[in-house]
């Protein structure tokens, strides 16, 4: 099944993994899987979720420990017990988890577990201050060595957790999907930091399933399904088309599968809406039933902030209108009354129940729905759990499951359908894929835009370029807390997006063939 | 995560998954516990099985129990009241005075559950929507409600035994219909009202989903402040409840706080795998947790064991329980992953 490389590039082989197997209840996570790793190399690891790739990302680190097989670092075999022998041995791993002391700062976090001392053996803290500067200047990143990483948002965290990992004596770092929360500004100066540590000599191993990123940096791509090795390729000998092939193991004709759906009646209406803290300024616009309105902008734009605004997570003034009645805001179940589906961004904090079985995750959303006089129905709830399973693909042994031992595909997917179940007016999904492999983000392109079809005004915030471009029929780009620029579809790519994003300036795409809208009249306050 | 896992069907499990599920749940230990211990005590001492005995565990252990069950609400919902025994306290000395100045019993029972609910809104209200910590407020009215039960009649106690309205009291508290005490049949009806409150009222689930996940819970239109509100002046409302069983009991209304009282509730409550995090857990495991600590002492009283020991004994089985309940999760996973 494998297919060895040609040639040996780049260094020296630094890991080898041989016929790795690795079971967890009910799952046979890894089976006979090998993996090679040399110095001076970004060595892509891809899949779907539930391939098994984070599973092996993990035995490298020394998180898990495997059933069979052996690992070779410098040709001699070791076992890593813990991650403390992986770090030892210079495998360092960044996950999407964050692993970050919210309540230290930003240097403490840095150099955890060893903070410059002074003589005395007090903590040196000028020269932790100057390390950490020192570290952050690398990645680009502004932020006070001082900050407490509470304070700062979700990508900024990333960066530090991104700092942590390149100031140590990495030989092998291992990102996985490091990326998913990070604006695609953020993700092109990893990828260019990434670019020079392996010229230095470190090795890579990236997991992902991003195909830009696997192209940018890494020189082969191992791809995993149902935890078996299906094939080891090099890069960019091997196409996108045939990566993903072999992903999802059938071919995916056209990806987002973006379909022709007329817009109809205005059913949001925005006026003048402005978050209290500033994040974005009196912002106008109005979305069409129908209609997917992509949004776009960095992180810090203030892209995220206007939907926490209208699903009435944070206050905000200003004028909503859901299909002519006006909105009170910020409170969640007046704008869930007046037909706001919203979906956070941040799924493990504020989307779902982790120690709830995913029939609760479904119907905490859907007391309207199953309760009279406050006394829930558990037949009904059965009946209406057992029917959103089905019809939004959750992948699970049954509804008493605990959601936090699914896949990020299939909690989003419970998220999302708890949402769309109720035939919102308006969908207002803040990142609906973060986190999610190939085969359910598409599965979730399906979904959003069948809530399209239906009626519904969908809102997609997305950090993803691509997925704005291939889902959206109107994109808006938010540039310092306004939208300063929009598009119809065929009128943007990716380049003229990231123009917005990072200038606020409109400039056309070069034309091509583009299907674009002629209803998609909205107004953008500039 | 793989093609093994398959779609899900929404069927209930049968009798047969119920018991496998009933010693696989959280409170196993506790229950197996139970029953070991008992079988030793009925060989021990045969009087411990018998009908007297065991309803002299449910008598002296009701006021524990009462309270444990709004216990139970609090911390499913993320939650810890420290208050509810001086809050007890309080209002039994508020029913005191309601029945010494000659109030008929139903409305001097009523008087108490208000007093106990009102006592249980100042906590919910300052937690809640003044947004103090939990933790800093119900340590705060611990001394306060105390205070307040020494204020109200200035350090004394109120003896309610020549009080008109004691014979239907000591009736309620210490009577029985045939052979089945009064306070047994008051209990479980307590229980099934909490468990069915907990399991199939929109006011139960959210309870669950705050102690989840509260972000997740606000946001899915869940109005948290006012169930966290509420779910404190249901631990007022047991408190009320229980100081007139204690009151009952003793016959007289005392401003001294019963300080065992919360070890022995938060511990049942714990015993019976409601987790101090949040988010699961339930009232049959109290019951669970309540049993085995009152099987306990009854257990010291019987083998004549110094009542000194009892203290040392429940906080040890306490840590014990739950650290069992950690060892058992961790060993089913690590066994059902070697199963594969």
């Amino acid at each position: 099944m494998t297919a060895p490389l040609a040639a040996p590039r780049a260094g020296q082989v630094l890991l080898e993994a041989r016929g790795i197997g690795k079971s967890f209840p009910g799952v046979r996570a890894l089976d006979n899987v090998d993996l090679t790793i040399r110095s001076g190399e970004v060595h892509a690891l891809t899949g779907e979720n539930g391939s098994g790739k984070s599973t092996l990302s993990r035995v490298i680190a020394g998180v898990h420990q495997p059933d069979a097989g052996q690992i070779l670092i410098d040709g001699a075999p070791v076992a890593l017990a813990s991650p403390a022998e992986a770090i030892a041995r210079g495998i360092v791993m960044i996950s999407q988890e964050l692993t970050l002391a919210p309540t230290l700062s930003v240097a403490e976090n840095i150099f955890m577990g060893r903070l410059p001392r002074t003589r005395l053996g007090t903590v040196d803290w000028p020269r932790l201050e100057r390390d950490a500067e020192a570290a952050l200047a690398r990645l680009d990143v502004h932020v006070s060595p001082l900050a407490r990483v509470s304070d700062l948002g979700l990508e900024l965290q990333q960066e530090v957790e991104i700092a942590r990992a390149l100031s140590t004596e990495a030989r092998l770092l291992i990102l996985d999907e490091a990326t998913s929360s990070l604006s695609e500004a953020a993700t092109r100066r990893l990828l260019s930091l990434v670019a020079q540590e392996r010229d230095k000599g470190m090795a890579i191993l990236m997991i992902t399933h991003r195909m830009p990123e696997i192209y940018a940096v890494s020189s082969v791509a191992t791809v995993l399904r149902d935890g078996h090795l299906i094939s080891t390729v090099p890069i960019p000998d091997t196409t996108e088309d045939q990566l993903v092939q072999q992903m999802v193991g059938r071919e995916i004709g056209d990806y987002y599968a973006k379909r022709d759906i007329p817009a109809g009646e205005i059913v949001l209406e925005i006026a003048d809406l402005h978050a209290h803290d500033g994040s974005f300024h009196p912002t106008s616009l109005t979305v069409r039933r129908g209609e997917i309105l992509g949004v776009a902008g960095l992180a810090g734009s203030g892209k995220a902030e206007l939907a926490q605004a209208l699903g009435g997570a944070i206050p905000a003034r200003g004028l909503v209108q859901v299909a002519g009645q006006p909105l009170r805001l910020g409170h969640p179940g007046r704008a869930i009354a007046a037909g706001i589906g919203y979906v956070p961004d941040d799924r493990k904090g504020a989307a779902i129940l982790p120690v709830r079985n995913i029939s609760e995750n479904f119907s905490v959303a859907w007391t309207d729905l199953l309760a009279r006089w406050g006394i829930l129905s558990l037949r009904k709830q059965d009946r209406e759990v057992g029917e959103a399973i089905h019809t939004y693909g959750v992948v699970a042994a049954s509804p008493d499951v605990m959601i936090s031992t699914l896949s990020g595909g299939n909690q989003q997917k419970v998220v999302l359908g708890r949402i769309f179940r109720k035939a919102p007016d308006v969908l207002v999904l803040n990142e609906p894929t973060r986190g999610v492999d190939v085969g359910a983000k598409s599965e979730i392109y399906r979904m959003l835009q069948d809530a399209a079809e239906a009626g519904a005004a969908v809102i997609v915030i997305s950090s993803e370029l691509p997925e704005i471009l291939g889902i959206a029929d109107r994109i808006a780009v938010f540039f310092e807390g306004r939208f300063t620029a929009e598009f119809n579809r065929g009128e943007a790519d990716e380049e003229a997006l990231a123009h917005a994003a990072v200038t606020g300036e409109r400039r056309l795409a070069p034309p091509q063939d583009h299907r674009a809208h002629s209803m998609t009249a909205g107004e953008i306050d500039q | 995560m793989t093609a093994t896992a398959a779609k899900a069907s929404p069927k209930r499990p049968g009798p047969g998954r119920s018991l496998s599920r009933l010693l696989q749940s959280r409170y196993a230990g506790a229950l197996i516990s139970l029953l070991v211990i008992s079988v030793f005590l009925y060989f021990y001492q045969p009087v411990f099985l018998t009908w007297p005995n065991l309803m002299n565990i449910v008598k002296s252990n009701s006021v524990a129990f009462i309270l444990a069950l709004g216990t139970t609400f609090i911390v499913i919902s993320g939650s810890v009241d420290l208050s509810f025994g001086s809050a007890t306290t309080a209002a039994a000395m508020i029913f005191g005075l309601l029945l010494s100045a000659g109030l008929p019993l139903p409305f001097a029972i009523l008087g108490a559950i208000v007093a106990g609910a009102l006592l249980g809104a100042i906590n919910g209200a300052l937690v809640s929507y003044a947004r103090i910590s939990f933790f800093v407020v119900t340590l705060g009215t611990l001394s306060v409600f105390q205070s307040a039960a020494l204020i109200m009649n200035d350090g004394g106690s109120i003896s309610v035994f020549s009080q008109p309205g004691f014979k239907a009291l000591n009736t309620f508290v210490n009577g029985s219909v045939g052979s089945v005490p009064i306070i047994l049949i008051v209990d479980l009806v307590l229980l099934l009202i909490a468990g069915f409150v907990l399991r199939f009222t929109a006011f139960g689930r959210a309870l669950y989903a705050i102690g989840s996940n509260p972000e997740a819970a606000r946001l899915n239109g869940i109005n948290v402040k006012l169930i966290l509100f509420l779910v404190f002046v249901i631990s007022g409302l047991t408190a009320g409840l229980a100081s007139v069983v204690q009151v009952g009991r003793l016959t007289v209304a005392s401003p001294e706080v019963d300080m065992n009282l919360l070890l022995t509730v938060l511990a049942a409550v714990l015993i019976g795998g409601t987790a101090m995090t949040g988010g699961e857990g339930g009232v049959l495991g109290t019951l669970i947790g309540i049993l085995f600590l009152g099987v306990v002492q009854n257990g010291l009283t019987l083998t004549g064991v110094s009542s000194f020991w009892q203290g040392a004994l429940s906080g040890g089985i306490l840590i014990f329980s739950v650290w069992l309940g950690t060892m058992r999760g961790m060993l089913r996973s690590r066994k059902q992953a070697q199963l594969d």
